[in-house]
C-alpha cells in the first residue's frame, strides 16, 4: 500500500492541503508505542510543552480552550512532561486544544480508499472515539476523530456505562495487549 | 501440522461434528471447523483502548485489521506458553482472532450423540462433550462479543 511520509519538523506549521487534491492527509504521532493519526485539516500546530506554555507562538493566538487527556481517554502510556515533549495544537470553528504525545513522525496523505474502517466488532465509544485505521509500517495507525478531540468527548463518555466499562477495562487489562502470556 | 485426536479420530459423518480442540490457561475448549479461518503464530496486539467488553484490540495480518477476542479474560485465564498462538475465527460480523495457548490444537470428529448441553454459563456455547472427567464447552462463535 503506498503511503508517503513527509518529514516534518515540530514547531513547523501545518500546511493545509490543496483543495484539489483528493488525497486525505494526515499528522502521525505516537502516545507510548500507539500510532494516531491527527486529520491535518484540523491540526493548527505543532509545538512543545515550553511553547505552550509561554504563549508566545502566534499560531495560537494566545489561547488554548482545553488539554485533551489522550492518556486517560485512551488508556494510554503516560508521556512524561518535560519542557521538549511535542504538543499537537487541533482547532476548529474557534476552539482550540491542545494534546501531549510522545513523538511527532510526520504527515501522510493517503487514498480515501486506504482508510480502514474501525471493525464492526468495536459496538461502544470507541467508534465515536476513531474514524478509521491507516497501515503503518507493520503496525497500524488510528484516526482521531476531532470532533470528540474538540468537545464532545466532554461530556458524553464520561456518563457512558462508565461504571461497568471501567471494570470491563480493569479485567482486561490485566490481560490484553502485547502482554498475552501471564 | 494439526493432529488428529487420539480415540475419536474417524471419518466424519452427516450425524458428526468436525471440531478444532484447544487450550487456554490449560483448559481445553473446542470450535466447530467451518468456523476456523486459520492457525499462526500470535503477534503483538495492537490496543484499541476501547469499552466494547473483552474486545480492546487488533492484530495486523498482511494488509487485514482483525479485532481480538480476549477470551482469556472471559475465562479469567492466562494464555500459557511463550510462543503462543493465535486462532482465527469466522464471525458474521468479520473474522476475529484469539490469543491460545501454544499446545497445538487438535482435530476431533464427535458423533452428534455425544453432544450434550453446556451446563455451564461462562462462555457462550453450542453444546459441550464429555473428555474423561472434563467437560469440553463447543464455542458458540456468533455470540462472542455481542451477547456478553
Amino acid at each position: 500500500m503506498a503511503m508517503r511520509v513527509l518529514n516534518m519538523s515540530i514547531q513547523e506549521p501545518v500546511e493545509s492541503a490543496p483543495a484539489t487534491s483528493s488525497l486525505r492527509h494526515f499528522i502521525i504521532a505516537t502516545i507510548g508505542r500507539r500510532y494516531l493519526a491527527f486529520e491535518a485539516g484540523f491540526t493548527k500546530a505543532l509545538l512543545t510543552v515550553q511553547e505552550v506554555e509561554r504563549g508566545e507562538n502566534p499560531e495560537l493566538g494566545g489561547v488554548v480552550d482545553r488539554t485533551v487527556d489522550l492518556i486517560m481517554q485512551l488508556n494510554l502510556t503516560d508521556v512524561p512532561i518535560r519542557p521538549e515533549t511535542p504538543v499537537v495544537i487541533l482547532a476548529d470553528q474557534g476552539i482550540q486544544c491542545s494534546i501531549r504525545v510522545s513523538h511527532i513522525h510526520g504527515r501522510v496523505e493517503v487514498q480515501p480508499s486506504q482508510i480502514l474502517p474501525l471493525p464492526a466488532h468495536f459496538t461502544s465509544v470507541e467508534r465515536q472515539w476513531y474514524r478509521g485505521l491507516i497501515l503503518i509500517e507493520h503496525s497500524i495507525a488510528l484516526i482521531l476523530n476531532p470532533a470528540w478531540l474538540l468537545g464532545e468527548h466532554a461530556g458524553s463518555d464520561a456518563t457512558h456505562d462508565q461504571e461497568t466499562a471501567q471494570s470491563f477495562m480493569d479485567l482486561q487489562d490485566s490481560a490484553a495487549g502485547e502482554r498475552r502470556a501471564c | 501440522m494439526l493432529r488428529m485426536g487420539g480415540t475419536r479420530q474417524k471419518h466424519a459423518t452427516r450425524s458428526s461434528w468436525m471440531l478444532l480442540v484447544f487450550s487456554i490457561g490449560g483448559r481445553r475448549l473446542a470450535v466447530k471447523t467451518s468456523e476456523v479461518s486459520g492457525i499462526s503464530a500470535w503477534n503483538a496486539s495492537i490496543p484499541v483502548g476501547g469499552r466494547t467488553p473483552f474486545i480492546t484490540a487488533v492484530v495486523r495480518q498482511d494488509q487485514a485489521v482483525l479485532p481480538v477476542f480476549d477470551l482469556a479474560s472471559v475465562l479469567r485465564l492466562c494464555v500459557q506458553g511463550g510462543n503462543p498462538l493465535c486462532l482465527r475465527i469466522k464471525h458474521p460480523l468479520g473474522d476475529m482472532v484469539i490469543c491460545i495457548d501454544e499446545e497445538m490444537p487438535v482435530l476431533q470428529t464427535l458423533e452428534a450423540t455425544a453432544v450434550q448441553a453446556y451446563r455451564s454459563k461462562d462462555i457462550p456455547a453450542e453444546g459441550s462433550y464429555a473428555s474423561g472427567l472434563d467437560e469440553i464447552p463447543i464455542l458458540a462463535i456468533a455470540q462472542l462479543g455481542s451477547s456478553m
